[in-house]
């Protein structure tokens, strides 16, 4: 079997590395030095072994401050590249860039063989397409190796590929089920919640984000052309979010969402990366699987934004609703800036911020809900137009933490029946567990789930 | 019509038509020819069957017989959906006869929506046969016509080789999710026959390509898709109703259907066919 797929148009052999060598690699993991590499921020610097010169990206600004729901600053170019290889996956405390796409699938694999092929040529295509190259050239006799949408050479432009899993990936396979990580479940639907079961759940999600949608549109229909015997795709959302230049001061703000307010303004510090592993990275200090390990939860939710209402609603409403400043973001106790923090301890009854305020409920800012800390990476979409005639807009949300059940749930219930519930709608979404990273080249996404797996399968030694 | 008069036909098509085709040399040409003519024998059976089974489907309808009438609009059908690889080549009767509601603004309102759908939406939706004669001649008439063209039919290699993959781009596009016989809920007999129609011809030129992994790989896509039919079939060489087709079986579906079109959509390529 694994013979049949690498025989594919007898091409492709060096399709997926991106690697001059694996010499340079090595190298370069070398120069880098793991321990510090890990602690500065996961996947980050920790290879940066590419085969050209690298240029500033969005993750050398990450060092400088960058913030993962920053509007991303328009400086980006298609050279940009987010190393592939690390402790983590890339694409959770990268800084986001302009556009988004997760899509979602379900997977074709009856057994553990099965489903260690689809990972292992998952990460092939990933590796190379985020790390870029050149598409091999075939006999104009057959059909292109690539869709040829940006062109004869791959640019990376910033693109991250991320991989989940979800609850029914585990659920519906006996082998697999066993290591479910504890807190997956399928998405609850909560009181606001109109789910379409079109647009929810799956066994596996991808995360795209790029500089450019077309990037993003590329690497899937990559993937879809790739893995047509391993993935059925079931939904995907695009979403986007604006592009600000930094201030004269070099602070930058984070994007506007479709309501008009500043979103993602209180996310925990994505450069602290004590923070990260405390807040974003399973690993000892939480009861799940050992294979785990450097993962994390993703929820994803498409929430419908219903934007002609919001627009014709008081200014001082919006404001009182959210909790901030439509202009600036600033609290509503005082200050002008985001980046200030409210104090809700001054303001016991809400009469500056209303105690149903929905930065109030998300984030209380008590000690005790420190734990309920995650990090969002949400883009803003636009389907187009409903049946009545109004603007189908709204907010591709997705949020990562170690824990779901304090992170997203928790927060999700505080916000249940909060006065923006006139307003929007969540439609679909699903959760997923992220996949711990690939640290080396041979290596693959999923490996110490399979190696899990197979222990406690019947038909196979391995 | 005999076997040698069409492979004589086909190698004087050939020859005059593939004059613009690249480097291919005449022996390689050659080598298409046989496959070629047994692709046409298994046209011409399918729709000398076609056109039996209509008259007698025509005439269930006519006598006002709804019931019978419905019994027979699956394996009619069958016949059609067999040949369906090369539908381009008498695209103005495919049109006529395997038309959908979706193909017009105003759907089932459309009078011109016509052929087995229509014949479907009013045995189906309405329960009955009235107004139906009209469509039931028209589907006779197509029927035949298209009969009669195919002996005087030339198929070139390419749009035939090519219809193998086309098919399964079909079922992958707009069949797998139901949408095909949705009245009826008889999808399952059209994917049956899709396959058999796809398989024929993967069948006939297998022999001139010398990559078993690539056949064994699509053998045992063909192997699966028919492993989960099986599971669907009724005792009479039938299908039950889609809606019995579990996700999980539609997923599993949908993943070989896309992949035996990627596959197959090298078979062009791999024939030295433009």
């Amino acid at each position: 079997m694994t013979k049949d797929s690498k025989k594919k148009a007898g091409a492709a052999q060096d399709y997926g590395c991106p690697y001059a060598s694996r010499r340079d690699l090595l190298f370069g993991l070398a120069g880098a030095g793991g321990a510090f590499a890990l602690r500065s921020g996961g996947a980050f610097a920790k290879d940066a072994p590419v085969s050209e010169p690298q240029k500033k990206t969005e993750r050398a600004d990450e060092t400088s401050g960058r913030q993962v729901a920053d509007a991303p600053s328009g400086s980006g170019n298609t050279r940009d590249r987010v190393p592939f290889y690390g402790e983590h996956q890339a694409g959770v405390i990268t800084p986001r860039p302009a556009t988004g796409i997760v899509a979602s699938f379900d997977v074709v694999a009856r057994d553990p063989e099965d489903l260690e092929q689809m990972f292992r040529k998952l990460t092939d295509r990933i590796a190379f397409l985020t790390q870029g190259g050149k598409v091999p050239q075939l006999d104009p006799k057959l059909p292109p190796a690539d869709s040829g949408v940006l062109g004869p050479v791959i640019e990376p432009d910033n693109l991250t590929i991320t991989v989940g899993l979800g609850n029914s990936l585990f659920e519906n396979r006996p082998w697999l089920k066993p290591h479910k990580p504890k807190q997956l479940v399928r998405m609850p639907e909560f009181p606001n919640d109109a789910l379409d079961a079109d647009r929810s759940h799956g066994d596996l999600s991808l995360q795209f984000s790029a500089n450019l949608l077309d990037t993003n549109i590329h690497a899937l229909r990559d993937i879809v052309k790739n893995l047509p015997e391993f993935l059925v795709m079931r939904w995907m959302q695009e979403g986007d979010v604006p592009v600000i230049p930094p201030k004269p001061d070099g602070k930058t703000e984070s994007a506007r969402n479709f309501l008009g307010f500043h979103d993602g303004s209180a996310n925990p510090d994505s450069n602290d990366a004590e923070l990260m592993e405390e807040v974003i990275w399973v690993d000892e200090k939480d009861d799940e699987p050992e294979w785990a390990y450097g993962g994390t939860y993703q929820a994803v939710r498409i929430i419908r934004n219903f934007v002609e209402r919001w627009d014709r609603t008081p200014l001082r409403e919006q404001e009182r609703i959210i909790g901030r400043k439509k202009n600036n973001g600033a609290p509503l106790d005082g200050g002008d800036r985001e980046s200030e923090v409210p104090d809700y301890a001054a303001d016991p009854d809400g009469k500056l911020t209303p105690l149903d305020a929905h930065i109030r409920l998300a984030n209380p800012r008590t000690e005790k809900t420190r734990e309920n800390l995650m990090l969002r990476r949400p883009f803003n979409y636009s389907n187009g137009v409903t049946k009545s005639g109004q603007l189908d807009q709204g907010l591709l949300f997705i949020a990562y933490q170690a824990d779901l059940d304090k992170g997203f749930v928790t927060v999700q219930r505080r916000l249940d029946g909060e006065p923006l519930e006139e307003y929007i709608k969540p439609v679909g979404g699903g959760f997923f567990y992220v996949l711990p990273g690939v640290p080396e080249p041979g290596d693959y996404l999923g490996r110490s789930l399979i190696e899990a797996a197979s222990k406690t399968s019947d038909d196979k030694p391995t | 019509m005999s076997l040698t008069r069409i492979l004589c036909a086909l190698t004087f098509a050939l020859l005059l038509g593939a004059g613009g085709a690249q480097a291919q040399s005449n022996q390689a040409s050659l080598e298409l020819v046989e496959p070629l003519a047994e692709y046409k024998l298994y046209v011409a059976e399918h729709t000398a069957s076609l056109v039996e089974d209509t008259k007698e489907f025509v005439g269930a309808i006519k006598d006002g017989d709804v019931e019978k009438a419905k019994s027979l609009f699956a394996p009619t059908r069958r016949n059609y959906e067999k040949i369906e690889p090369i539908a381009e080549l008498f695209a103005d009767l495919d049109v006529s006869m395997d038309s959908r509601a979706d193909d017009y603004e105003k759907g089932e309102a459309d009078p011109n929506f016509g052929g087995f759908h229509r014949i479907e939406y009013v045995l189906w939706e309405k329960n009955t046969t009235e107004g139906l004669d009209k469509y039931a001649d028209k589907l006779l008439a197509d029927v035949i016509e298209l009969d009669s063209r195919v002996s005087e039919l030339t198929f070139p290699p390419e749009i035939v080789v090519g219809g193998a993959a086309v098919l399964m781009e079909e079922v992958a596009a707009t069949k797998i999710s139901g949408e095909e016989d949705r009245y009826s809920r008889t999808d399952l007999w059209d994917f049956e026959a899709n396959f058999d129609g796809s398989r024929k011809i993967f069948e006939l030129f297998k022999p001139l390509i010398d990559d078993e992994a690539f056949i064994a790989k699509v053998e045992s896509n063909f192997a699966d898709v028919y492993e989960v039919l099986a599971d669907y079939q009724t005792e009479d060489g039938g299908f039950v109703s889609y809606e019995k087709l579990t996700d999980m079986d539609r997923r599993v579906l949908s993943a070989k259907v896309n992949t035996l079109a990627e596959e197959l959509s090298t078979l062009r390529g791999r024939l030295g066919l433009g």
